[in-house]
């Protein structure tokens, strides 16, 4: 090739020659001084690994190792905070000299002039705002959720809320609420793929007033798979009844297969107690005040589906009335145990037409006559070693001590005794709240 | 029937300023406060004490109270940090009736009015004088007799001052003392800062009428001049803002119509018993105005009341016209469902 373009310069520069314009011919010289030789002696190739493949693919290449080269142990030094994307960023036609191309990056036509190619100042946050934007690549972090937003464990989806299920035509699900309650990888052997991957969500939706549906989805993709779940989780709601808007009807037993679940009703104030699944359905459905006690398996589908057995097969107090036909009788200690009837039945007993061993504990009748084992609560090893019997002794002086200062503060506005009059000096050390150090400063 | 309450109402209102400091004959030290009452303790001249314990009285006074069980067995707060589960019971039809006549009786145990008495004379009795024993020590000794059985007003309590006398202990060191020695649950040995002006007046505002006299109970002796004092203003908050309402079937009604009675300002009470058509308990609180002065009406009491007594004339006769009115349409209607169902 080399020596074609020799060959065309020599005849273009004999044509120069043939004007009679005598030109000191400089590249005819150095084809003398030149050996005889051709430049390259082998085949030229125009088509290499780096013009063969599309740029995605080489991109790919560097910046990850496949699964079976990682098996290998290739690309350990492969990180996502190295790889930086150069080209974010970078627009063609503006670069450092910040020159103003018409059609390129400026009209042609600006009113009814023609727009000038023209060097504009430089711009000097160019590129500070290039490093900034590299500096961030690589560096990604997940938006940090709120205590409240947050699930059961970690960035792990079980126990997170995923929204309201989708509107099915005109029907909207106002108020209601979906949560996550298993998040899980499976496998399904296919005829032609083999090992094929999935991902199983079960979810629990439902308004915080008694209605709740729960459901399975499988997906490729976990969103998806959830997606599915919280809309199959709307067609399939139940009704469940809660007593004064907080808690449930009365103390039960529910089991399915190998898990066991008691139930207790539980006063205003106390909150959920109970297994995190048992407590991310109750906030579902509106149980705010509640005790749980799961024995045996705690798998969280049995867990979910025990519990909701259990809730739905509640009975009101009108039905343990009626079915008991004796009155249903409240004594709570803030009325003064003032007998409140909860239900009436149509047509009540007389004493003498009460069963000789029937059940009339409202509680054994709650567990159908079920009694749970309560274990004794054995005192702490350490209530033996004669080291305790000292720290009891040393704490005595002590018991009422956090009350007395309580009492002092409240009446003098500070801790004092009876030498404070004779002793204004000593008084006990007191940090100065932030306002008044700031006031102290200024 | 509106529109007379409408007025009486508006002229209640036009007389209401005219009332607020009621002619009391106050001849006790008086107390500079805060609140825009002057606290009315009773003097002992003449000596309430004997005219609330009796039982005509005592009649009346539970009449206006007016028993309501859900109220009387409202839910309260107990103070602790979680309340307690229920207990549920299987009852019969007699159970629950013995459960419920149970419940009634102890009505009145929970509804006994505090006692009405005249405010304790200060004790200043002197044992001894030994001025040899002047500058012994620099502070006082206090001697108590903590023998059991012997009632709290009446325990020796003396204290040797520095100056040698030895006498018997005022009524706040006796108060002290006793709480010390005999404590009474939930009392504090000194008074809390809830019964000085600035926050009683926040209390009052806020209508927390019940806080303050349970309270109120709680610490003192009904013999107690800051007691009576405390409670008086409390009276006349209530009386000044209707809000019978607020203590109505707790234990605090009775003195409270006592003591507005006592005062001779029970209009606004009686408008409202009127309006609200309560016309026995109007009448039992004209006779016990009745039974409290030595006065004696015949006839109808509450006109006699009013065209003698009342300081609102206008606005009660009004209120007792339509409440007349109201009732005479009542029985006209009464009596035409009877004709048009055959009776009669």
């Amino acid at each position: 090739m080399a020596s074609q373009l020799l060959h065309v310069t020599r005849t273009l520069s004999k044509l120069t020659l043939n004007t009679k314009c005598r030109v000191t011919n400089t590249l005819i010289k150095l084809e003398r001084e030149l050996p005889k030789q051709p430049l390259f002696n082998h085949a030229s190739r125009n088509t290499n690994f780096f013009n063969k493949m599309p740029a995605e693919d080489l991109w790919k290449g560097i910046t990850t190792v496949s699964n079976a080269g990682k098996k290998r142990g290739r690309g350990k030094t492969v990180s996502k905070k190295n790889i930086k994307d150069l080209n974010r960023g970078q627009i063609i036609g503006v670069g450092k000299a910040n020159m103003l191309w018409p059609g390129l990056t400026a009209p042609v036509i600006r009113g009814k002039e023609i727009v000038e190619q023209q060097q504009l100042p430089e711009d000097p946050e160019r590129q500070a705002r290039l490093n900034q934007l590299r500096d961030q690549m690589g560096t990604h972090r997940h938006a940090k959720l709120s205590p409240i937003e947050r699930g059961w464990s970690g960035a792990k989806m079980p126990g997170r809320s995923i929204g309201p299920p989708d509107p099915v035509g005109e029907d909207h699900f106002d108020g209601f609420d979906t949560k996550v309650l298993e998040l899980k990888t499976v496998f399904n052997m296919k005829g032609n793929f083999g090992r094929k991957r999935r991902v199983s969500a079960t979810v629990i939706t439902g308004n915080k007033n008694g209605l709740v549906g729960f459901a399975n989805g499988k997906g490729v993709e976990p969103r998806t798979a959830m997606r599915k779940a919280k809309n199959r989780s709307a067609q399939k709601l139940m009704h469940i009844k809660i007593f004064r808007n907080h808690t449930v009807y009365h103390d039960f037993f529910t089991q399915f297969a190998a898990t066991k679940i008691y139930v207790w009703q539980k006063p205003e104030g106390y909150g959920l107690e109970c297994h995190r699944a048992i407590k991310t359905i109750c906030e579902v459905v509106g149980i705010k005040d509640l005790h749980a006690k799961v024995e045996g398996s705690t798998n969280v589908t049995y867990v979910m589906k025990a519990f909701l057995l259990g809730l739905v097969r509640q009975k009101t107090h009108q039905e343990i009335a009626e079915e008991k036909k004796l009155h249903l009788v409240e004594f709570t200690k803030e009325t003064g145990c003032f007998p409140t009837v909860l239900a009436s039945p149509a047509q009540c007993r007389k004493e003498d037409q009460l069963g000789k061993d029937e059940i009339l504990d409202f509680t054994q009748y709650c567990f159908d006559g079920k009694v749970i084992l309560k274990k004794k609560k054995y005192p702490p090893f350490y209530t033996k070693l004669k080291s305790y019997e000292t720290y009891l002794k040393k704490q005595e002086k002590l018991r009422n001590k956090d009350k007395v200062k309580l009492d002092l503060i409240a009446q003098y506005g500070e801790i004092r005794s009876f030498l404070t009059e004779k002793y204004p000096e000593c008084r006990p050390f007191r940090r100065a709240k932030k306002e008044e150090e700031q006031e102290a400063e200024a | 029937m509106a529109a007379f309450r409408y007025f009486s109402k508006k002229l209640l209102s036009s007389t209401l300023k005219t009332d607020i400091r009621a002619p009391v004959s106050n001849n006790y030290v008086v107390c500079v406060r805060l609140l825009s009452y002057t606290p009315m303790p009773y003097d002992g001249n003449p000596d309430p004490g004997p005219i609330f314990i009796k039982k005509e009285v005592q009649t009346l006074l539970t009449t206006l109270t007016r028993v309501d069980l859900a109220k009387v067995y409202r839910k309260r707060k107990l103070g602790g940090r979680q309340l307690e589960q229920p207990v549920y019971k299987f009852m019969t039809d007699e159970q629950l009736q013995e459960a419920l006549d149970e419940a009634k009786r102890k009505v009145d145990e929970i509804l006994q009015i505090p006692p009405v008495v005249a405010v304790r004379k200060p004790r200043d009795k002197v044992v001894s004088r030994d001025p040899a024993l002047q500058g012994l020590d620099s502070s006082n000794y206090i001697f108590t007799d903590i023998s059991y059985g012997v009632p709290d007003s009446e325990r020796i309590i003396l204290v040797r001052d520095t100056e040698g006398t030895l006498r018997d202990a005022d009524w706040a060191t006796r108060d002290r003392i006793n709480q010390m020695y005999f404590p009474v649950a939930r009392r504090q040995v000194t008074p809390p800062k809830m019964f000085e002006d600035d926050k009683l007046d926040d209390l009052l505002k806020r209508g927390e009428y019940n806080f303050i006299l349970d309270r109120a109970c709680l610490q003192f002796e009904p013999n107690d001049e800051f007691y009576q004092k405390v409670c008086s203003v409390t009276y006349q908050h209530i009386n000044e803002n209707n809000k019978f309402e607020d203590i109505r079937s707790t234990r605090h009604f009775g003195s409270f119509a006592f003591f507005i009675a006592w005062h001779k300002m029970i209009d606004n009470l009686l408008l409202d018993l009127i309006e609200s058509e309560h016309i026995d308990e109007a009448n039992a609180l004209v006779e016990l105005y009745a039974q409290l002065h030595g006065e004696k009406f015949r006839g109808n009491s509450i006109e006699e009341y009013i065209g003698k007594f009342s300081t609102k004339k206008a606005a009660l006769e009004l209120a007792l016209q339509a409440y007349k009115n109201a009732a005479k349409q009542k029985h006209a209607l009464e009596e035409g469902i009877k004709r048009a169902h055959g009776l009669n």
